[in-house]
């Protein structure tokens, strides 16, 4: 990090000019970018490009200008997916060309140093980039009991959190671990797992869910980051909204079939041959935010609900207690054990049972304090 | 408020599960109201027949149930007042005959008729009855009958009648099979019934009597709702069909007697099962069928046309629907015509349940019948017979009322007519 | 709290609560009822009782109400009962043999069974909701009927429906994002499910006593059910 610019630095690895502008259009693309004057605006450089605007330019200049971004990573109760997902992305291109725009100063399982030695080094960066790195944060929070269930050099993680959190830029927590709690926070949360958003108030948290979160996603934050500085719009959750606007059944190509109304009931019928609607076997798209269903994995090879397998729901809150993964969605999420239930029924018929007590009792006054002789009624059937 | 208490003990008393059960299945659909006669002919939303009910259903609900109990503590239910008893007394006695069609049409199935006889019977307790009817009543304790026919009443009229019909009329036989017991409607004012059913039953060798002390089958107290008036009248009945050691027992033309007798007494005296109570409209059909009786086919084919008044407690609830029918279609094949609607879902007249009995019902009831005229007016009749003397009043009464010249008769006095020798 | 939480909720520990109040209600409303006890009737019957429950049943709910014309009384407004018919049948293409609602029933049941196309079922769905507008301005405008409603028989009108129209809205994804209906519709449910013992939704048991009783009755008597 030594002021060259991202352009230097792909010059140095043998990236020619004609590659970066295509790549630079790639990530134009990853990010959203369309020819609309605000983002002229918000770039200021509208006096650089008066006429033809265009994005895979603006994200050049970019590039050509802005250092690196020193980038802290930090891992909490995770499962490193998210890490693993992101270095073993099958569009190298286009992350690599996102990894060469950060400099990654710390991160506890790509790091070669390990020890003392490498939480020096996060302290010098902390230090040394103080209000201007990104923190990313893999994994969920423990506060609970002092923070035991979860430390790293003898520090809590709450403690390491709130110490990086405190000179960053802006925070990004990948994976739903991170941004909702995730599995550890699973039912019955037995270390009290929360997410970073629900630790850190103080500053801009953007979350990027998903078990584990898209690659092409996380870099097309970054991007946006670097290209406007700013972090882009957000929605309720702190998703950000062009990856996070749709939900899967929106955008799934089995979506006629739902419309249809036909559904595949079980994994090897003929409407699973067909290519059926998974509704039936607990399919969560209709609820679930996330952009699978456009960018795909496996560099857009495709996506669960392509192979045959239901959304899982994985960039929601708390999808790992939302209903069985193959039970249909309008199940109910919990119903009363036989138990709960037999108590419920219980208690009516004691109630029922009472009353008809007491009302028998009325049935008997009610003829004893009838004037004259009016013995021997009978109910009229 | 000792009326309403009183009211509202008998509520109490008479609700059980039967009760119960169809007061939480109505859903307030209002569909019964399209039944009922009194509310077609007036358009009074109150004489809807689930609003008729809506006293016994609100003495349920605050007495029975926990959450009617928290509403009126609350006094979001208003409690029962003497106005509403008073109310309901004319909503009941003024304006329903208890005739069960709105049982007809219930959805639920909801046996409207019997829940509205016990809203009579608390109504009676609180001795709100409609002075009228409570006067007849307290006559038929007193004298034996609500029109005055005492035993010396009746002796001299049944005397007349033999003699005026030259017909024999055996009374106080003991050991014989049947027991007939007439209406003083009949014996008072259509003394010809009585003349035919003693033609008939004497034509095909029936062994009968009847009885003086077992003489008048009118039960004001069903009217009313009281049961100790009902059970007393019914008791005199088979006292005197005991005495005679009768096995069966006919109730001459009068609908709400036989609902009484067939379908109430069984419950409220033991002996009732002792006897076979029949209406005589299916002693007639039997002694046809079997050949006990001839009647000449055809006779009455020239009288114009003729059509059957489906009388509520005979017909619709007690079941003779196709005997009248198959007499009808022997004696008058071309000129007997249906009004429709028929059989089990015909027009109530107007005058039963004790309606004809209170003077100021006068205009409802009046107001009733123009269904009646519609009904018969449609099929062009100009003669109307029926099986229920009752109904007969009603029917002569509103042929004065609005100079009507339709010619009105009994069924029986037909078939007598009818019968060849 | 966001739309994720409130159907979590809606779905969970409410639907949980709402169905232990539904069941335990109930079930007091039945006990106390049948436990008024019941006198033996001693009136000979004229004709099988048996056949006259089977009878009553059968045109209960073959004939009655979607032939209006069988009854003659039914001349007057065969519209209210025609949507009377078709809402109350309506309800259940939707409930039984709509895709969603029998997941529901497996899932509390264990076991399932075929369903209906959605499109079929969304029509039922679309004629059930005019069937309910229906009846609701027959409600308004109907003497009978205005004197007969109180608060009760509107909010009886108004929990039924919240669901259906936003059932409808839902499977049609229109209007507002499928988890906000989804969490409308759950709520609504729930609110249903809680109010159906303490009103008169609840008559959907107590019609096995009244028309069986209606068919003893008529038999009793020997008369057609
Ligand atoms: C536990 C109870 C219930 C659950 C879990 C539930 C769930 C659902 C779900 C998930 C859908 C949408 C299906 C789709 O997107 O394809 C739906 C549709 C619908 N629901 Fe429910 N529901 C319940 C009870 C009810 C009730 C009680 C009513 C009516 C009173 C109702 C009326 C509807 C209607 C009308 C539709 C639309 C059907 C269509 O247009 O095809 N639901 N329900
Ligand atoms: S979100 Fe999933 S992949 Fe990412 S760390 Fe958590 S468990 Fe692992
Ligand atoms: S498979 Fe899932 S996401 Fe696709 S249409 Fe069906 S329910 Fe929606
Ligand atoms: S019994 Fe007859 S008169 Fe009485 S409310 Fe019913 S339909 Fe009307
Ligand atoms: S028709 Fe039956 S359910 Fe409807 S209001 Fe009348 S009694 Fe109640």
């Amino acid at each position: 990090m030594d002021g060259k610019s991202i352009f230097d630095e792909l010059k140095e690895k043998g990236v020619s000019r004609r590659e970066f502008i295509k790549l630079s259009g790639a990530i134009a693309g990853a990010i959203g970018l369309t020819s609309f004057p605000s983002v002229e605006a918000q770039a200021g450089t509208s006096a650089r490009f008066p006429r033809a605007y265009q994005p895979a330019q603006l994200v050049a200049k970019a590039l050509a200008s802005k250092p690196r971004i020193p980038v802290i990573w930090l891992e909490f109760q995770d499962c490193a997916g998210c890490s693993e997902a992101l270095t073993r992305s099958e569009s190298p291109t286009l992350v690599n060309l996102v990894l060469n725009m950060i400099s990654i100063e710390y991160h506890e399982t790509l790091s070669a140093a390990a020890g003392f030695q490498v939480e020096e080094a996060k302290r010098a960066a902390m230090e040394k980039y103080a209000g201007q790195y990104l923190l990313v944060v893999e994994g969920s929070v423990s506060p609970k009991d002092g923070g035991i269930y979860c430390s790293i050099g003898g520090r809590s993680s709450v403690d390491i959190l709130e110490e990086a959190a405190a000179g960053a830029a802006a925070v990004i927590a990948t994976g739903t671990c991170a941004t909702f709690g995730g599995l550890p926070k699973a039912k019955p949360n037995p270390t009290g797992a929360v997410s970073v958003m629900g630790l850190i108030k103080d500053k801009p948290v953007i979350n990027i869910s998903g078990c584990p979160a898209i690659p092409e996603v996380f870099t097309g934050v970054v991007a946006h980051y670097l290209v406007f500085g700013t972090l882009p719009a957000l929605d309720s959750l702190n998703r950000p909204t062009i990856f996070y606007g749709n939900t899967i059944h929106d955008r799934c190509l089995r979506r006629p079939f739902y419309e249809a109304g036909k559904f595949a009931s079980s994994f090897d019928d003929e409407g699973a041959r067909q290519g059926w609607c998974l509704y039936k076997l607990g399919c969560k798209g209709p609820t679930t935010y996330n952009a699978c269903a456009t960018l795909k994995w496996s560099g857009g090879l495709s996506f669960p609900v392509q192979s045959g397998h239901p959304c899982l729901g994985c960039s929601q809150p708390d999808f790992w207690d939302g209903g069985g993964f193959y039970q249909g969605q309008s199940a109910p999420l919990s119903k009363p054990a036989g138990t709960l239930g037999a108590m419920a029924a219980g208690a009516g018929v004691v109630l029922g049972v009472g009353s008809a007590l007491a009302n028998k009792q009325q049935k008997k006054n009610a003829k004893k304090s009838e004037p004259g002789e009016k013995g021997g009624s009978h109910e009229l059937e | 408020m000792i009326a309403t208490q009183q009211a509202i003990n008998m509520f109490v008393q008479e609700t059980g599960g039967w009760a119960a059960s169809q007061l939480e299945a109505c859903t307030r659909c209002g569909m019964c109201a399209e039944a009922c006669h009194f509310y077609q002919s007036s358009a009074n939303p109150e004489y809807a027949p689930v609003w008729k009910l809506e006293i016994l259903k609100r003495a349920y609900e605050q007495r029975f149930t926990l959450v009617g109990k928290f509403k009126t503590a609350i006094g979001i239910d208003k409690k029962i007042t003497d106005q509403d008893v008073a109310h309901w007394s004319e909503l009941n006695y003024y304006a329903c005959t208890v005739c069960n069609k709105c049982a007809m049409v219930c959805p639920m199935g909801i046996d409207l008729g019997t829940l509205l006889h016990t809203v009579r019977s608390g109504l009676a307790a609180a001795g709100m009855v409609p002075e009228d009817l409570e006067t007849a009543v307290m006559k038929q304790v007193i004298e034996g009958s609500p029109l005055g026919m005492t035993a010396s009443v009746w002796d001299s009229r049944l005397e007349w009648v033999a003699d005026e019909w030259e017909v024999d009329i055996p009374r106080d036989v003991k050991g014989a099979d049947t027991l007939v017991v007439f209406t003083s409607i009949e014996v008072m004012k259509f003394p010809t019934n009585v003349a035919a059913i003693a033609k008939i039953l004497n034509a095909a060798g029936e062994k009968w009597t009847v009885s003086s002390s077992a003489r008048e089958v009118v039960n004001f107290g069903f009217y009313e709702g009281d049961q100790e008036h009902e059970k007393l009248f019914m008791r005199r009945l088979f006292d005197g069909a005991k005495e005679l050691g009768v096995k069966r027992i006919v109730v001459t033309e009068c609908g709400h007697a036989y609902d009484a007798l067939r379908f109430h007494a069984p419950n409220l005296l033991s002996e009732a099962n002792d006897y076979e109570i029949v209406h005589i409209t299916g002693v007639m059909a039997d002694l046809v069928k079997s050949g006990r009786i001839k009647l000449q086919e055809g006779f009455y084919d020239n009288v114009g046309t003729l059509t059957l008044h489906d009388a509520c407690k005979i017909q619709r609830k007690g079941g003779y629907i196709q005997e009248p029918r198959d007499i009808l279609n022997i004696i008058a094949p071309k000129s007997f015509k249906e009004m429709t609607p028929n059989q089990e879902e015909a027009i109530c007249c107007g005058g039963g349940g004790g309606v004809i009995a209170i003077k100021a019902a006068d205009p409802i009831r009046y107001d009733v019948f123009t269904l009646k005229i519609d009904q018969v007016n449609k099929i062009g009749a100009n003669m109307v017979t029926m099986t229920c003397s009752n109904c007969r009043l009603q029917f002569t009464d509103c042929m004065d009322h609005f100079k009507l010249d339709w010619k009105i008769t009994g069924l029986a006095q037909m078939v007598a007519d009818a019968m060849v020798e | 709290m966001n739309w994720n939480d409130v159907l979590s909720f809606a779905r969970g520990p409410l639907f949980q609560a709402a169905l232990l109040i539904f069941i335990a209600g109930m079930l007091y409303r039945l006990v106390r009822v049948i436990g008024l006890g019941w006198s033996r009737n001693h009136v000979r019957p004229k004709k099988s009782q048996t056949k006259g429950v089977v009878m009553s049943y059968l045109k209960g709910i073959l004939i009655w109400p979607f032939v209006p014309w069988v009854k003659n009384t039914f001349t007057k407004n065969p519209i209210i009962y025609l949507a009377g018919g078709l809402f109350h049948l309506g309800l259940f293409v939707i409930l039984v043999l709509g895709t969603a609602h029998m997941l529901v029933w497996k899932s509390l049941l264990g076991f399932g069974w075929k369903t209906l196309p959605l499109p079929i079922v969304d029509w039922f769905a679309a004629a059930t909701i005019v069937a309910m507008v229906v009846l609701f301005i027959n409600r308004l405008i109907n003497p009978v009927l205005k004197l007969l409603t109180g608060t009760a028989e509107w909010l009886n009108l108004l929990f039924v429906f919240v669901p259906m129209l936003t059932g409808y809205i839902m499977t049609h994804h229109l209007f507002f994002q499928y988890e906000v209906l989804f969490s409308i519709h759950m709520l609504s449910v729930d609110f249903l499910l809680i109010w159906i013992p303490f009103s008169r939704i609840s008559h959907f048991v107590f019609y096995f006593f009244s028309k069986s009783i209606h068919g003893q009755e008529f038999a009793k008597h020997g008369v057609r059910a």
